[in-house]
């Protein structure tokens, strides 16, 4: 039997940093996944990440998975594709389907990044052609490079149902309407708004009441649902739609960990079954460990700083590397996952309804009810200021663990600090050059430049811009507010893409002056 | 090759590479795609919902993990039932058929 | 968690409802009137469900619908779903070819 110093099963980003860590202190590391490729969910990510610089933000999925790849390669650690594990035996052995056969190989220690499956809820039709899992869209269109569909109807606001109905717009898709029956908006107020603006509806409270079709979906109805679920009757509301995408949450995949005998508990918020973990990803077994979201969903983010953290664990276990050592990457590591655990959608916040920002701030109802902002809420934020010529315009509303902002800014003008889930300040002291820099750094795509003097009459409003075809100079076209509505004509001034906005291209926009605070979209 | 579907150009992603076309029949008829993309992908580009008829109750199915999970998509592949179309490479010359219960229609 | 005693309990009667026919279960079509009336009958663990309807015996292996399953049963016993213990997990973890398992050449 093959004997490895640790044997990972999945390579997603978890199981990939665990493997570099590991293979960095000199273990030999075997990493088995049952896909066709490596890299987990993170090829389908390509949206820019929150965080810090320590955890990549700014930086797109899909670039994080090719640099984990490339360091794993280069530490040589080997990577089997399309290879099934089985099961978890005793002693640490491995049962593995490689191409037609069943081997056995022993870790002397194991961690089990296997991730977790897409929930799904049911409705009259959910088994037709045409309704599938919000991964599934993401795999089709950004992997396969096949749009899912034409019009499509997305269940679910959580970051995946939000994250994926813009990208499904970046892919040319309809996104005819956005629904949860939650009462409020779950994921990141930043990525509800980049797609309320862009006019693509939020109904909150609301639920698919029957998918239609004979052989494929055509047409879908929603309803609105009251304080019991129950649908209130004359809410039904239809829509012509090809494809229902459903992101309604994810579950631990810990069936091998339950298997081989590892104690589990049931956590919702952790998302379902995961394995009773201690501070290192240790299991109940010695040397088991678990890293990601099968042991508890949350970002990839964390998911590569836990793989790191069971490295150095396994390592210390085997002693290739000393406690003292050991401790010392766990100290790096945990304030580094600290971080990520904090702000209003900290793993200890899920669920609860906060209604005042860290610094006091009211948060936006609106936002959680409909995904934008309203004027009148905007200008209550630090980040939002008025100021002679041209300036930055934060509309981060939300405490979340992110900061690029900050360094992005070569004047000084963007401050979050040293607890990186506070709002954005903008200093109206320091002299903004409009660069764009900040605006192409902002993974929630919330910061716009606003010139207010850029011609007599006429404000310039300067916006991310991630679709195609990108407009040129001089091409007229409609303003739409934050909600997605027309508010008047607009012109295109400027066009700027450079490499180092990372694909976020930079679109000006002139308007009416008094419309500087509300257009926030440019439509051909 | 219908195109209308796939997407030639990504704001982020860029421009899509070329790949080299392959011919397979979806029950009997001619049909192309790209080489080693998933055969439920080439399918879908080609407007192909329908990937199977459910043996107790007759009802269609399709796309619906994309990563192998969830069964719903197989087909029969080379007379090979059960084949997970979402994650299974197109090749050249492939007969790929709609699956009834756990056989291809037999009439 | 549920206690074999507890088949004493009365949950009351089974009462029809509008969506007992949508399938829960998609690969052994299995609906969820099955799973509610299985309960009357008796059917208090997830464990003995699958053995009783198959539910989650199919070739996704309960992927989908173990969570659904679930809930229906906790929702019918009165209970909370966490007091529901999961299914066994045990290898084979996915679907695999009798032909491929049975040649498992042990240590090698």
């Amino acid at each position: 039997m093959k004997r490895y110093d640790l044997v990972i099963v999945g390579a997603g980003p978890a199981g990939l940093s665990a493997a570099i860590e590991a293979a960095k202190n000199g273990l030999n590391v075997v990493v088995y996944d049952e896909n066709s490729k490596p890299g987990g969910q993170l090829f389908k990510q390509i949206h820019k990440f929150f965080g810090s610089k320590e955890h990549k933000a700014k930086i797109r999925g899909f670039k994080i998975g090719e640099e984990l790849l490339e360091e794993a390669d280069k530490l040589g650690v080997e990577v089997v594709l399309n290879a099934i594990v089985l099961g978890l035996h005793p002693e640490k052995e491995l049962t593995i389907k490689v191409e037609e056969e069943v081997i056995h190989v022993k870790g002397d220690t194991v961690i089990i990044a296997t991730g977790a499956a897409e929930n799904m809820v049911t409705f009259r039709g959910w088994t037709l052609p045409g309704v599938i899992g919000a991964g599934a869209a993401q795999t089709m269109m950004n992997l396969n490079k096949v749009r899912p569909g034409d019009k499509v109807l997305m269940l679910g606001t959580g970051n995946v149902g939000l994250v994926v109905s813009y990208q499904l717009l970046q892919a040319g898709c309809e996104v005819v309407a956005l629904v949860d029956a939650a009462p409020r908006v779950g994921g990141y107020g930043v990525h509800a708004a980049k797609v309320a603006r862009t006019g693509v509806p939020f109904y909150l409270s609301h639920t698919i009441i029957e998918a239609e079709g004979k052989d494929h979906v055509t047409g879908v109805v929603i309803g609105e649902v009251d304080a019991n679920w129950n649908i209130i009757p004359g809410s039904e509301k239809h829509f012509d739609v090809d494809t229902i995408c459903m992101a309604v949450g994810l579950s631990p995949m810990s069936q091998l960990l339950k298997s081989a005998g590892c104690k589990i508990v049931e956590d919702p918020k952790k998302g379902g079954v995961v394995p009773e973990i201690d501070e290192l990803g240790q299991t109940s077994i010695p040397g088991v460990y678990a890293a990601g979201d099968v042991s508890g969903i949350e970002e990839a983010s964390s998911a590569m700083i836990e793989g790191r953290i069971a490295g150095a664990a396994a390592s210390e276990y085997l002693g290739y590397i000393t406690k003292e050592e050991l401790e010392e990457k766990i100290k790096v590591n945990e304030s580094a996952l600290d971080a990520l655990r904090q702000g209003m959608f900290a793993p200890k916040n899920r669920g609860k309804l906060l209604e005042k920002t860290e610094e006091g701030v009211d948060i936006s109802m609106n936002l959680l009810k409909k995904g934008y902002l309203l004027e009148e809420e905007v200008e209550k934020y630090p980040g939002v200021t008025k100021q002679k010529g041209v300036h930055p315009v934060i509309e981060c509303t939300q405490n979340i663990p992110c900061n690029p902002c900050q360094d992005s800014c070569p004047k000084g003008c963007i401050m979050v600090g040293k607890n990186i889930t506070s709002l954005p300040v903008v200093d109206t002291e320091k002299q903004c050059i409009g660069c764009g820099m900040c605006v192409a750094s902002c993974s929630g795509q919330s910061i716009f430049l606003v010139d207010e003097e850029f011609e007599e009459g006429y404000a310039s409003i300067t916006m991310p811009y991630e679709f195609l075809p990108l407009p040129k100079v001089g091409d007229k076209g409609v303003a739409l507010d934050r909600s997605g509505a027309k508010v008047c004509e607009a012109e295109v001034v400027d066009v700027r893409k450079a490499p180092v906005f990372d694909h976020t291209n930079l679109l000006t926009i002139k308007v009416p002056v008094e419309m500087s605070m509300k257009a926030r979209f440019f439509k051909n | 090759m219908d195109e209308s579907r796939r997407i030639l150009e990504h704001p982020i992603l860029g421009v899509t590479e070329e790949k080299r076309i392959v011919h397979f029949q979806y029950d009997g008829k001619d049909m192309t795609g790209y080489e080693g993309e998933p055969i439920a992908s080439a399918l879908r580009a080609a407007g192909v919902m329908v990937h199977r008829h459910t043996k107790k109750r007759d009802e269609p199915r399709g796309i619906f993990c994309a990563i192998g999970r969830c069964t719903d998509c197989v087909m029969i592949v080379d007379g090979k039932p059960n084949i997970r179309t979402c994650i299974t490479p197109l090749k050249e010359g492939m007969q790929i058929q709609t699956q009834y219960g756990v056989t291809a229609k037999t009439n | 968690m549920v206690k074999v005693n507890d088949r004493m309990r009365d949950i009351g009667e089974f009462i029809p409802a509008k969506d007992d026919d949508i399938l829960i279960c998609r690969c052994e079509e299995i609906t969820k009137g099955e799973i509610r009336r299985a309960v009357h009958d008796g059917i208090f663990t997830m464990e003995e469900m699958r053995r009783y309807l198959r539910n989650g015996m199919g070739l996704c292996q309960g992927q989908t619908c173990g969570k659904l399953v679930k809930n229906i049963m906790a929702k019918e016993l009165k209970i909370s779903p966490l007091e529901l213990e999961p299914e066994t997990s045990r290898a084979p973890m996915r679907p695999i070819e009798m032909e491929i398992y049975a040649k498992d050449g042990g240590n090698v």
